[in-house]
């Protein structure tokens, strides 16, 4: 009786002691607490949240359950669950420019990750800007979307090309400084019967095209010496979308589209990188994700050939002040920030707050965030400096010169002066679709680029009175880091 | 005396309250909300525009351009599947050998859901890896631009509608065939009539009714269209291939303009409500000939 009486205190004992080390294990111990993220439909960024949700999962021994919805459908899910201040969501992931529309139903993020070295570590374009709304900050980037140029180096590097190019256009091949030189480039190597094409954009409604047609217009509109205005007068909110230089850029977006594989106007971004990784295409613009996808033997045919830039650039500028073009004395690189990169929040009505902003540090921790960037698929481009400065972690996808190229371009983007921040503003959805209309009537020769601008003009102009001119423009202001207007 | 008995009551109020609940007060509270300005995004109070939405929408071109593209597709598709659909069911109701066979193969696509046959259509008519194209570029000609197009990607809604839904009207009409007495048809043989006089003179008037029927249903629902139309083209391009519904959704759900989506959907239903009391006041004498 003794000896089994001995025997069950030490199994007790036994069980406790384990079950005090496995809780010592989670830390802090979020056992029980299941997290529900709201995300696009992967691989692209749910992907990278589950490798996050693996992390926090080994630390602190809490769930986090990914709920994927369809590109087109992510808004209005999150914006339903948000309105209805129901607790659907622990999280949301999001682009940045939703968040003038998220903002009264989210939580502010906690003060004390706001400092550290984690905090600093991450680009000011992001922490001082894209992060920020109305001075407070409500969401954490978890991946950096700035558009660049990508080429295939094999190309540029070969003498006959070299020489034949400069025979035909007068200068020496190579990246391009200007849209013109872009241009082309491409017409340079359109050459249907090998199978190859000048360059791949989106043109596709819904196939984030827009964004594409703002890099090519950001060179002509964001004028650094009137700052702010590149799509909205910032003193009077009037628009700026049928400016000279917007109808510049539109000209040469359209031009492009005709520089493309066959019926690229059904391209969207995953098309753009499928015909970049497929050598299909001589150049290309767009997000990160093309030159890691590119750089990936299993997913590409011209891996260790990828070469990156900086987007094309004017040394002419529409001023909306002035209302004439500005004249520099060189070439001003035109990098955009489409997009902006994803982000995610916390919402006021989610029950688990705590633990949520605990998920959004082990996410966008340096080490987590910095595994998700070399990872092609996961949608997560460099966001913070170390992302940028760690030549070793970018080592085992590029070669050291696609790396140097890669991981220059993005760091000069970002870092640019006269870097041009994508629109933000309460209504996005009512703004940009108008512009998603106009622009597929352009490309398909239905309208002019003027007709096509005008038009959006007038709605833009529409829908800033329907909403309320002076909040527009506070917010618009807000979102293009100018002070307050008095 | 059992008409008297109070617990009549017991068992009709609960379903009139179920009714009220889900379909007359969504109904009274979506008409309010039609002579309301109210957006959820970004949040603007409510505020009494009484006809304002019906009239910015009568004076908006893209109404008007989402009522012309949903009527030509579900005039030309409910017109085209009702000429299919009858000749196959003539065909099937020649006892055909492999009838059967036949008839269970050309139900499947009915069966299928919208969405599937839509994503599945997209990867057909997808212009640079579609086995369409790669097929007409083996035969060494040009690419089409299916669903780059306004008018192609038009033509290609139109045929998945046809291929999806001719089948139910191949399924009534069976089913109307098998009905006709077999002695009209052999006194008709007896006067000598020719295959095309008895089926325009005996089968086409006696299944009039269906066929009123048959395209009624069709036609409505071919207003609705909305699934097949976002999974193929979006709309796109510009708004070429966008439908009331379409139209309706994006303003509601991506716009969340809920006063104005309101009103739409009321003149979607007036809309709705005239073509279908016209079609029966058309076909109202042809009907009465008929008793």
């Amino acid at each position: 009786m003794l000896r089994r009486t001995f025997l069950m205190l030490a199994t007790s004992l036994a069980t406790a002691c384990a079950a005090s080390q496995a809780n010592a294990a989670c830390s802090p111990d979020y056992t029980g607490v299941t997290l529900t993220v709201a995300s696009q439909t992967g691989p692209y960024i749910a992907s990278a949240l589950k490798l996050g949700a693996d992390e926090w999962t080994k630390k602190t021994c809490g769930k986090v359950n990914v709920v994927e919805f369809p590109w087109s459908e992510l808004y209005p899910k999150i914006a339903t669950s948000l309105t209805q201040s129901d607790a659907t969501f622990d999280l949301v992931s999001f682009a940045p420019a939703w968040l003038p529309d998220f903002v009264p139903y989210l939580s502010e993020m906690p003060k004390e990750m706001q400092s550290g070295k984690d905090w600093d570590d991450i680009e000011p374009a992001y922490r001082e800007r894209l992060m920020v709304w109305e001075g407070k900050i409500y969401s954490q980037s978890m991946d950096g979307d700035v558009h660049t140029y990508t080429y295939r180096m094999d190309l540029f590097n070969d003498p006959k090309e070299k020489d034949a190019f400069k025979a035909k256009y007068g200068y020496d091949l190579a990246p391009p400084k200007t849209w013109k030189q872009y241009l082309d480039i491409a017409e340079f190597f359109q050459r249907p019967d090998k199978g190859l094409w000048g360059t791949a954009e989106a043109f596709r409604r819904g196939g984030q095209q827009f964004w594409f047609f703002f890099s090519h217009a950001a060179a002509y509109t964001n004028n650094p010496n009137y700052p702010g205005a590149m799509f909205f007068d910032p003193e009077t909110m009037d628009a700026q979308i049928n400016n000279p230089g917007w109808v510049k850029g539109l000209e040469e977006y359209i031009r492009a589209s005709k520089l493309g594989p066959p019926n690229a106007l059904n391209f969207s971004f995953g098309e753009v990188n499928a015909a970049v990784a497929g050598g299909q295409v001589a150049e290309s613009i767009g997000w990160g994700d093309t030159g890691v996808i590119a750089a990936d033997p299993k997913q590409s045919k011209i891996s260790g050939k990828v070469g990156s830039a900086m987007l094309p650039g004017s040394d002419a500028i529409w001023n909306a002040k002035t209302k004439t073009w500005d004249k520099f004395p060189s070439v001003l690189p035109g990098p955009f920030m489409a997009f902006g990169g994803w982000q995610v929040a916390v919402p006021k009505a989610g029950k688990n707050q705590q633990a949520a902003w605990d998920f959004v540090k082990t996410l966008t921790s340096p080490e987590v965030s910095g595994q998700a960037a070399i990872t092609g698929g996961s949608g997560v481009n460099p966001y913070r400096k170390s992302h940028t400065e760690n030549l070793e972690l970018w080592s085992k996808i590029f070669t050291p010169q696609e790396a140097k190229e890669y991981l220059g371009a993005q760091a000069d983007s970002i870092n640019a002066k006269n870097v041009a921040l994508d629109m933000r503003l309460p209504g996005y959805f009512s703004y940009t679709e108008v512009v998603e209309i106009e622009l597929g009537k352009a490309v398909a020769g239905q309208t002019t680029p003027q007709a096509a601008l005008d038009a959006v003009a007038k709605e833009w102009n529409r829908l800033t009175d329907e909403f309320g001119r002076a909040k527009q423009l506070a917010a618009y202001r807000a979102a293009m880091g100018l002070p307050a207007k008095n | 005396m059992m008409r008297n008995d109070p617990i009549k009551h017991v068992f009709i109020w609960p379903a009139v309250l179920v009714v009220l609940a889900i379909s007359i007060f969504p109904l009274i509270y979506s008409l309010t909300t039609s002579f309301l300005s109210y957006r959820l995004i970004p949040p603007i109070p409510p505020r009494v525009v009484w006809f304002g939405n019906y009239v910015s929408l009568l004076q908006e071109p893209r109404f008007w351009n989402a009522i012309y593209t949903t009527t030509l597709i579900a005039f030309i598709a409910v017109g085209l599947q009702y000429v299919i659909g009858f000749a196959v069911a003539l065909a099937l109701n020649a006892r055909v050998p492999g009838e059967r066979l036949f008839r269970v193969a050309l139900l499947l696509p009915m069966l299928l859901a919208p969405v599937a046959v839509a994503l599945v259509a997209r990867m057909i008519f997808n212009p640079t890896m579609g086995p369409l194209n790669q097929l007409l570029g083996k035969f060494g000609l040009v690419n089409l631009p299916f669903l780059t197009n306004g008018h192609w990607a038009l033509g290609c809604i139109i045929a998945v509608e046809i291929w999806q839904w001719t089948p139910f009207v191949v399924l009534m009409m069976l089913a109307g065939l098998q009905t006709l007495p077999e002695d009209v048809y052999e006194a008709a043989e007896l006067e000598n009539a020719s295959a095309w006089q008895q089926f325009w003179g005996i089968t086409f008037p006696m299944l009039l009714p269906i066929s009123a029927a048959v395209v009624f249903i069709r036609l409505i629902e071919s207003y609705k269209i909305m699934d097949t139309v976002f999974v193929m083209t979006g709309g796109g391009p510009g708004v070429d291939t966008e439908t009331l519904t379409l139209f309706a959704y994006q303003e509601g759900f991506k716009k969340f303009n809920l006063g104005y989506t309101s009103a739409l959907s009321f003149l979607f239903l007036i809309a709705i409500t005239i073509i279908g009391v016209t079609y029966l006041a058309l076909l109202r004498p042809h009907l009465e000939k008929l008793r």
